[in-house]
């Protein structure tokens, strides 16, 4: 059967619905890790990406065209934009980008594509945590100190986002959970989704 | 008293100015000037449920931000990053809820109008009721566990792949269905037809509307002076 890119009304509040989602999950996974400071900085980052790769390989299984990725990247970027990190909305964009290339032919018929394309944005994400550290690091350390923040949890900060071995660990951590999160999802899709007749 | 809307280009100018006031801005704590803005702004759409509900919410921010800056007040559940983050971001959160709890018609009117694309207004009437649908759709799948006895912590701390499955799986299953009858629902309302598109819900600017868009611009320019700038 022939398949064409043409969005339609269904895929488009497919892609909105699944992407404001996959936001909202970020968002609560994020405000609960600020618990603890190692959770927050280290792991969170990871969970989230581990606990979201179903609902993107539903999405991305589901409508079936270019850009889907490109689209939920942007919103993303948009939130952070709403929230005055503008810079994070090109980034986000970008890593949408990425993604849309490895997807680009036909990719969401393969599960190794989705799987590449998640890991991948796994990986890139962390950029949340450390572009204000490389290049806006006054205006954050500013505005954690405005909030009363102790001292401690900034010099974490520093610790975990300047030391190579942490900063390793992170990076390895969430692109591992990305990869568990997008196998997982690919199992999801074959025992619930395919048999529920919605893909 | 009924709930007064204003025009839906006066409530994006008011949502503009907030995230540019908040992103400019040199001083985190004189945000406040641009609540009581956003404040007053309910007050003369009589949006009173609304104002009650974050007045309460803000006054909460407000003590806690006061006990950790002067009393040294450390939170084990709530970071204070967050409590300074929620003040900061108070103004985009209260203008931004006012918009998307704007009666659908009002902003598709308004978009089409502006000749919007129609899959980019759907996207953003979708976005706009995810937080009500979710609610209730969340509430169902925790009755439906409770049912099963699948709510208790034990179970949650026992078997957490397993929750999070029963939880995310008829969520999801839930969220396609509800993606189906919404574009039926649009389909067969038109939303595919070409050709302008025309509203019962059109209206234009009032005299009220242009004050609270004089207002909202004096504001954010008066609040960027006297606060400073980052750039």
């Amino acid at each position: 059967m022939s398949q064409t890119n043409k969005w339609t009304v269904k895929d488009v509040i497919t892609t909105v619905l699944l992407t404001v989602l996959l936001i909202f999950i970020q968002l609560v996974v994020n405000m609960v890790c600020m618990v603890n400071d190692f959770v927050s900085m280290v792991l969170s980052v990871g969970f989230t990406m581990l606990l979201c790769a179903p609902v993107y390989f539903l999405m991305v299984s589901r409508v079936r065209k270019r850009f889907v990725s490109l689209i939920y990247m942007t919103i993303l970027g948009l939130v952070f934009l709403i929230m005055g990190n503008w810079y994070l909305l090109p980034y986000y964009m970008a890593v949408g980008a990425v993604c849309e290339v490895i997807l680009w032919k036909n990719g969401w018929e393969s599960k190794k594509k989705i799987t590449a394309a998640w890991t991948v944005s796994s990986l890139l994400y962390n950029g949340v945590n450390l572009l204000p550290l490389w290049f806006f690091w006054d205006t954050y350390e500013a505005f954690a100190i405005s909030s009363g923040m102790e001292q401690s949890y900034i010099d974490s900060f520093v610790r975990y986002y300047s030391s190579a071995g942490w900063l390793a660990f992170i990076v390895v951590f969430t692109t591992a959970c990305g990869f568990l999160g997008s196998i997982i999802g690919g199992r999801l899709m074959n025992k619930h989704f395919k048999k529920a007749g919605v893909l | 008293m009924q709930r007064e809307n204003l025009a839906v280009p006066v409530k994006l100018w008011a949502l503009g100015c907030t995230i540019i006031g908040i992103s400019l801005t040199d001083d985190t704590i004189l945000t406040c000037v641009l609540v009581m803005a956003g404040f007053l702004y309910l007050a003369v759409q009589r949006n009173w449920r609304l104002l009650q509900s974050f007045g309460v919410f803000y006054g909460i921010l407000a003590v806690l931000l006061y006990l950790i800056r002067n009393h040294g007040l450390h939170m084990v559940l709530f970071s204070e990053f967050y409590v300074l983050m929620f003040w900061n971001l108070f103004a985009v959160f209260l203008v931004g809820w006012d918009l998307i709890t704007t009666p659908p018609g009002e902003l598709s009117a308004f978009m089409s109008r502006i000749h919007m694309p129609t899959s980019a207004i759907l996207g953003l009437l979708v976005m706009f009721r995810f937080f009500p649908t979710m609610k209730a759709e969340l509430k169902n799948v925790w009755c439906s566990m409770r049912n099963r006895g699948l709510t208790a912590p034990a179970q949650f701390f026992l078997h957490p792949a397993e929750s999070c499955e029963y939880v995310l799986v008829p969520l999801l299953l839930r969220c396609l269905q509800i993606a189906d009858q919404l574009s039926v629902s649009a389909v067969a309302r038109g939303a595919e037809a070409p050709g302008r598109r025309s509203s019962y819900y059109e209206k234009s600017m009032t005299l009220k509307d242009w004050c609270c868009f004089i207002l909202w611009s004096a504001v954010t320019v008066l609040f960027l002076w006297k606060g400073g700038m980052r750039i």
